[in-house]
């Protein structure tokens, strides 16, 4: 699944004219073996490992690795810490935010990071001719500015002010200038020079990608020699090599191998509620499913808490009540889980038959409820489909691969109503910001055809207006943020019933016991060695 | 038999020139915009139409089909996702699936003809019901299933053989070096087994169908010893039908590979048309299926031309 990265710096920083200042520097690690060679199971294959372009979590894994990141995020509270950027300013307008970057900074080939760097990394993904599929977490970005040899600004747009997302993803790791340029684009992606605390090696599609330490790293000495991932589609393969000790860390563990993996005194299972929130969604375009009552009768029809407990068997998976992680703030999860609704056959019978009366739900009504092809989302899918059908709505479950249901719930200029389709399931993730989820699924501004990230297309102005007060408001602290979303969420989700909420995902990894340091974030990145850690292996 | 190989080689021509044509049309009628998906969630509609420009999605249907068509001729047609030519993509995983299914093959064949032989010749014995059993068994056993079963017991119980993936190689090639040796062998045995399976019952079939003839009976009554009548006489008239079978293997060792090389993460031309399946890397799926498709019809060139040689009965003047 795709990953929205965008981070809102001002979190922590909205306190204006303030100067954060701050060491970076990593702890020693006493008793740390230096040496060795870790090993990484990934359950996708690698596309790219340009960041600029770099569009998937599991990229992801070999960016954090390879470059550094502008500011880093501090993995338990999920603020960001420095990285490149020892300090940071923002504006008292709250129009733009100057970084002052750490010196003595040296790429993979020897060229010192400067801002000139971090500048042309951030122009050159908001550039529209460059075609970015990361341009969208930059939408706020009017451009950045280089002041000096280490101190950069980024200017916001004036709708956006002070709104920064997008700064912490690794789309914002910087890369060399003057390299990417010569190199041009698909040679770099190919052949990444980043400043991080290990260099590219090499790269054979499909097997493995090896990295080595930098030795000349600025932040710390890398504790490993040798990083190698391998990408091993096929899960039940990968929990084998775990088993065995073919590799160290695994980047996926699904819910039947939790158990198991926990008795193994060889394995540690990790685990951190993930920042994604599935749903059902319905399309508010046309009826019957722009009918509150339809979607309130929908959701009586099931009981969505033991769903999601035969789905996951409360090992990987966590119902959901609002759209924000339980990893975040401004969850509101007592008042949404007391207001959620609840399971009622009788209620929605009664409800779906006066629908019908009015000639909302029409005669011989059938639905189709669409989702991927991931297992989870088709169970879901098959519990509503199953429990509507004994409540008088003919419903059948569709699963789609992305191509066609993309194509179905982005519309089309012939159909922006989205005639063939009223319910389907969908997930999301984000960075650690709500207004990475409620944004992007909630607001109108997301309900394009085309593009839309709003598949629903629901639509409410006064839920427009919180979320974009709470994004932009000067001198708000997260209080005040925290307040709009929560409110947001009420509307969207107790008066308007705008979705069904359904889980968010646990992240959970397998770690072979000879690993130290490593610890797993909400994000679910591979963290090995940075500003929090730097990951060392038995000898 | 010149004239013969040259006629079935214009065929050929022809016959993929078809496929192209057919293969183009399922590309452009298979649901779901490449772009969009390539672009991934939360894309702008910006990003999406400059992978649309990039991949030429505008330009008429016959303009796409001659790119893909010189561009793999002139290996300038670029695999979307992988950044290189699609010649390259596909070279690169060639040795992989080559010497998987070279060695799937050997084994099936070492395996297979001798047991097929003994089945035949031992008829309704003990040995026969255990020879037709596992050759029920090898053809009925999923070979993801049984990749995992090998991995389980080789890799996870007895720690003797690596679990997955092509481990060392040299010039390309596992076999070359200890470490990639080991890698092959769950692999190929997993890929080996419906090959086994089809090839022992073949040869038996085929074994007891000679045996029934004529000649047979004749060169016992000329007093020949056992073992020449059936080697030579018996075993060189049954072979036909098993080369046959094995030239038409290609497709069943390509179809095996994709579900083999998904499984033990081996990292050749199964996975690469799987994954650029997923990715809707339209080039590489185009460019791996014409491959797949004249290795195929190469592969039943070969068997007919071989005929001539195993059968003297056969001409083609």
């Amino acid at each position: 699944m795709l990953r929205k990265m965008a981070v809102c710096l001002f979190v922590s920083l909205l306190v204006f004219g303030l100067l954060a200042v701050a060491q970076t520097s990593v702890p020693e690690t006493p008793g740390a073996h230096v040496g060795g060679t870790l090993t990484v199971g990934v359950s996708q294959t690698f596309i790219d490992m340009d960041p600029r372009i770099m569009n998937s979590v599991y990229d992801g894994y070999i960016v954090d690795a390879v470059f550094d990141d502008l500011v880093a995020l501090d993995p338990d509270t999920l603020a960001p810490i420095p990285c490149v950027a020892k300090s940071w300013e923002v504006a008292k307008d709250g129009s733009s935010t100057t970084f002052y970057l750490n010196e003595g900074i040296k790429f993979h080939n020897g060229e010192d990071l400067t801002a000139e760097d971090v500048a042309y990394t951030f122009n050159w993904i908001i550039d529209p001719a460059n075609g970015s599929p990361n341009a969208s977490e930059y939408e706020w970005m009017q451009e950045a500015v280089v002041i000096d040899d280490y101190t950069v600004k980024i200017l916001n747009k004036p709708d956006w002010t002070p709104y920064c997302p997008g700064i912490v993803s690794e789309s914002a790791a910087v890369v060399p200038k003057d390299t990417c340029e010569e190199m041009g684009p698909e040679a770099f992606n190919l052949n990444p020079i980043g400043s991080g605390a290990y260099k590219f090696v090499e790269w054979v599609a499909s097997d493995h990608i090896t990295l080595e330490r930098n030795e000349d790293y600025w932040l710390v000495y890398p504790n490993l020699d040798k990083i190698v991932f391998r990408p091993i589609p096929n899960l039940a393969t990968m929990m084998l090599e775990l088993e065995a000790g073919g590799i160290d860390i695994v980047d996926m563990m699904p819910a039947q191998d939790v158990s198991r993996f926990q008795a193994d005194p060889n394995v540690e299972v990790q685990q951190v509620p993930s920042l994604t929130y599935f749903h059902i969604g319905f399309n508010h375009s046309h009826l019957p499913s722009s009918d509150v009552r339809f979607r309130k009768a929908c959701g009586m029809s099931m009981d969505m808490d033991a769903a999601i407990f035969s789905i996951f068997q409360g090992l990987t998976g966590v119902r959901a009540y609002g759209v924000t992680p339980a990893a975040l703030w401004a969850k509101d999860r007592e008042y949404l889980q007391a207001n959620a609704i609840k399971e009622n056959d009788e209620e929605a019978v009664q409800i779906f038959n006066e629908l019908k009366a009015e000639g909302i739900i029409p005669e011989n009504f059938e639905t189709t409820i669409y989702c991927p092809l991931d297992p989870r989302r088709v169970q879901l899918s098959t519990i509503l489909a199953t429990n509507l059908q004994e409540n008088g709505i003919n419903a059948q479950v569709q699963p789609l691969d992305w191509g066609p249901l993309l194509d179905l719930l982005y519309r089309s200029e012939a159909d922006p109503l989205g005639e063939d389709f009223e319910i389907y399931v969908m997930g999301w993730s984000g960075g650690p910001d709500p207004d990475n989820f409620i944004y992007y699924l909630f607001t109108t501004e997301n309900a394009v055809v085309g593009t839309a990230n709003n598949f629903s297309w629901y639509s409410n102005p006064e839920v427009d207006r919180l979320v974009k007060e709470a994004a932009t408001c000067p001198g708000c602290d997260q209080a005040a943020r925290e307040a709009l979303y929560v409110e947001a969420q009420r509307i969207a989700f107790v008066e308007d019933y705008a979705d069904m909420t359904g889980y968010h995902y646990i992240e959970t990894q397998g770690v072979r016991t000879r690993v130290h340091d490593y610890h797993l974030d909400a994000l679910g990145d591979i963290e090995l060695c940075g500003p929090s850690n730097n990951v060392w292996v038995d000898e | 038999m010149f004239a013969y190989a040259v006629r079935r080689v214009l065929q050929l021509l022809v016959v993929l020139f078809g496929l192209t044509l057919l293969m183009f049309a399922l590309l452009k009628t298979m649901p779901g915009d490449p772009a969009r998906i390539m672009a991934g969630l939360g894309a702008t509609p910006e990003s999406i139409e400059v992978i649309r420009h990039k991949l030429g999605l505008y330009d008429p249907l016959h303009v796409q089909y001659w790119r893909l068509i010189s561009g793999l001729f002139n290996g300038q047609l670029q695999a979307m996702t992988y950044h290189k030519p699609v010649w390259t993509v596909i070279l690169e995983r060639l040795p992989a699936t080559a010497e998987l299914g070279i060695l799937g093959l050997l084994l099936s064949l070492v395996v297979s003809i001798p047991a097929g032989l003994l089945s035949a010749i031992y008829r309704n014995s003990p040995l026969d019901y255990g020879v037709t059993t596992a050759a029920l068994i090898g053809i009925s056993i999923p070979v993801f299933w049984l990749a995992l079963m090998l991995m389980m017991l080789f890799g996870v119980i007895l720690h003797i053989l690596p679990v997955s993936g092509r481990g060392e190689t040299l010039l390309g090639w596992s076999f070359l070096t200890v470490d990639g040796f080991r890698h092959l062998i769950i692999p190929s045995v997993a890929l080996s087994s419906v090959l086994m399976a089809l090839n022992a019952r073949l040869t038996r079939a085929s074994m007891l169908e000679v045996m029934r003839q004529e000649y047979i009976d004749t060169a016992r009554a000329k007093g020949l010893r056992e073992s020449v009548v059936l080697i030579k006489h018996a075993f060189r008239n049954a072979l036909a039908p098993l080369v046959t079978n094995i030239g038409l293997q290609v497709g069943t060792i390509f179809a095996g590979a994709v579900l083999t090389e998904t499984t033990t993460a081996w990292p050749g031309i199964g996975r690469l048309v799987v994954d650029s399946i997923l990715r809707r890397d339209q080039s590489v799926v185009f460019g791996v299926a014409l491959f797949m498709a004249t290795c195929y019809l190469i592969s039943y060139l070969f068997v007919d031309l071989l005929y001539a040689y195993i059968d003297p009965r056969i001409t083609y003047d």
